[in-house]
C-alpha cells in the first residue's frame, strides 16, 4: 500500500510545482511582419480551448510535406462567429494564409485566412473574423 | 412602546438617526458584481496581443529575472501539460478577457468574500472580507493565491500572497515568483472599474509594478464562470519528443530586436530598473527613431481578417501581403 502514497504524493509535488501559464503572446509565438500562405489538405481540427488548432498537411518553402499547425480561436469566439467542430473535415482541401512561427521548425501559423474551394466556405475576411 | 424625545436634544438625536439612516454599511459599500468586459484600446499592445520577445520595456526587472525571460521559447505554451496551466492571480491586467465578480454571503446576508473569475484557465481569485487573517508564509500556494480584502472609502483594497511561480508578466517570459505579492485597489465609477494592481516580487522585480486597467460593464458581455480546457497535440513535432522549447544564455536571437528597430538603447528594452525614471528620457533624446513602417498594431496585426480600420492612417503598413505560397515567397 505504500506505493500507491508515493506515487501520489510525487505526482502532487510535481503538480503543485507547475508554473501557471500565460495567454498567449501573438508578437512573442509569430512573426506578425510577415504573411505565409499554405495549401495543402486538413487532417485534424482540434476545436477546443483555449485555441483550436487545424493541422494541415502542406509543402515548406523547399517542397517538402509538412504537417503544418495552425492557431485559431477558442470554442467561444468560434462559435459566436458560427464555426463549430463540425465546420472542417479531415481531407478537406483548404488555403490558409496568417504570420509563420517565429520557430521555422514548428511549421506554426497563426490563422488570418481561410478558404475551402470546394464550397467556397471562408473565414478572417469579413468584419468580426478575428480572436484574440 | 413609543419614546417621546423632548427638549433641546430632540432635533440633534432626529438628525443622527437620520444620517445612520441613510449612511451605507461598512463594508460592501459598492456594488461591484456583474460581467466587466475589458476595453482594449486601453494598453492595446499589453491586453490585446502581446509584446515581442525580449520587450521588457517599463518593467522593472532584475539580472534573474532578464536572465530567466531570454531563455523563454513561447512555444513552451504547446507541451501537453502546460497548456492548461491555470494563470496567477490578476493575469487578467495582461489579458484581453474581461472579469466576471460575485459575491458570497453567510448565514446572516452579509458578503464574506468577492469572487473574481470569467476566463479560460484562470482559477476564481477569491476575496475574504471576513477578517480572517493570511495563513503561515509556508502554507500551500495554489492557483488562485489567498487574497484578503476591506473597504477604504468606495474602493477595494485587497492584498493577494501564496501564488504560484508564473511565467505571464507581458506573455514574453517575464516570470514572477512565488514570494510575489499584489496590493489591489478596486473602484468602481458607474459602469466603469479600475482595478490597480501593485506587485512585489524580491526574486525578480527590481521595481514594483504598478498597472491600472479599466473594465466596462457589460450585460451582454457574458463573462463565464469557468471554461475548460482541453490539452491536445498543438504542435507535432513537440509531441513526445521530450523537447522544451527554449533558448540557451546569449542566443536568444529576438535580444537586441527592440533596441535595433526602435532605436533605443539596449538597457531601455531589458527592463532596467533606472529606465523606468523620467531621467532616463534625457539619453533617449535624439536617439528614439520611429520605425518607417508599422507592421502591427496600427493596421497590422488585423489588416486582412476583421475588415479592421487603420487606426493609424499616416503609418505605411509593413504587411508583406497575400498571394504567394510558403515555397513562393522563400521565406
Amino acid at each position: 500500500m505504500k506505493r500507491p502514497l508515493v506515487v501520489a504524493l510525487a505526482v502532487g509535488l510535481l503538480w503543485c510545482g507547475a508554473a501557471a501559464r500565460a495567454h498567449h503572446s501573438f508578437a512573442a509565438t509569430y512573426d506578425e511582419t510577415k504573411t505565409i500562405k499554405i495549401e495543402g489538405k486538413l487532417v485534424q481540427f482540434l476545436f477546443r480551448n483555449p485555441h483550436s488548432f487545424v493541422h494541415v498537411m502542406a509543402p515548406d518553402d523547399k517542397g517538402q510535406m509538412q504537417r503544418w499547425a495552425v492557431e485559431w480561436g477558442g470554442t467561444g469566439v468560434l462559435g459566436a462567429q458560427g464555426v463549430n467542430r463540425e465546420t472542417l473535415k479531415p481531407g478537406d482541401v483548404v488555403i490558409i494564409t496568417g504570420p509563420p512561427g517565429r520557430n521555422p521548425a514548428d511549421f506554426r501559423m497563426r490563422m488570418v485566412t481561410l478558404l475551402r474551394p470546394s464550397d467556397g466556405f471562408g473565414w478572417g475576411t469579413k468584419a468580426g473574423e478575428t480572436f484574440d | 412602546m413609543a419614546i417621546t424625545l423632548r427638549g433641546g436634544h430632540a432635533r440633534p438625536l432626529l438628525i443622527l438617526f437620520a444620517l445612520l439612516a441613510f449612511s451605507a454599511p461598512a463594508f460592501a459599500q459598492i456594488d461591484i458584481t456583474g460581467s466587466w468586459g475589458s476595453r482594449l484600446h486601453e494598453d492595446w499592445m499589453e491586453r490585446c496581443c502581446g509584446r515581442d520577445l525580449g520587450d521588457y520595456t517599463g518593467i522593472g526587472i532584475n539580472d534573474e529575472a532578464r536572465a530567466k525571460a531570454l531563455s523563454w521559447d513561447a512555444s513552451q505554451n504547446s507541451l501537453r501539460e502546460r497548456q492548461c496551466l491555470l494563470f496567477s492571480p490578476w493575469t487578467g491586467q495582461f489579458q484581453p478577457q474581461g472579469v466576471r465578480i460575485w459575491s458570497e454571503v453567510d448565514a446572516a446576508g452579509e458578503i464574506v468574500a468577492w469572487k473574481l473569475s470569467g476566463n479560460i484557465q484562470k482559477d476564481v481569485v477569491t476575496i475574504w472580507m471576513d477578517g480572517r487573517p493570511h495563513p503561515s508564509p509556508n502554507a500551500f500556494h495554489d492557483f488562485s493565491g489567498f487574497t484578503t480584502g476591506r473597504w477604504e472609502g468606495d474602493t477595494l483594497v485587497a492584498q493577494t500572497t501564496h501564488m504560484k511561480t508564473a511565467i505571464l508578466r507581458r506573455s514574453n517570459g517575464i516570470p514572477k515568483s512565488d514570494l510575489a505579492t499584489a496590493a489591489v485597489y478596486i473602484t468602481r465609477h458607474d459602469d466603469l472599474l479600475t482595478i490597480v494592481t501593485i506587485e512585489e516580487d524580491p526574486v525578480y522585480l527590481a521595481e514594483p509594478l504598478f498597472i491600472s486597467r479599466t473594465y466596462q460593464l457589460d450585460p451582454r458581455g457574458n463573462q463565464g464562470f469557468w471554461e475548460p480546457c482541453w490539452a491536445v497535440t498543438e504542435i507535432p513535432r513537440l509531441e513526445g519528443s521530450g523537447i522544451v522549447p527554449n533558448y540557451l544564455p546569449g542566443e536568444n536571437p529576438n535580444r537586441t530586436y527592440i533596441a535595433e528597430t526602435y532605436a533605443i538603447p539596449q538597457e531601455a528594452a531589458m527592463g532596467y530598473a533606472e529606465t523606468l525614471y523620467p531621467e532616463f528620457r534625457k539619453k533617449l533624446r535624439g536617439m528614439y527613431k520611429a520605425p518607417d513602417a508599422c507592421g502591427r498594431y496600427c493596421c497590422g496585426w488585423l489588416p486582412v481578417g476583421g475588415g479592421s480600420v487603420n487606426p493609424a492612417p499616416t503609418l505605411s503598413c509593413n504587411d508583406t501581403g497575400e498571394g504567394k505560397t510558403v515555397a513562393e515567397s522563400g521565406k
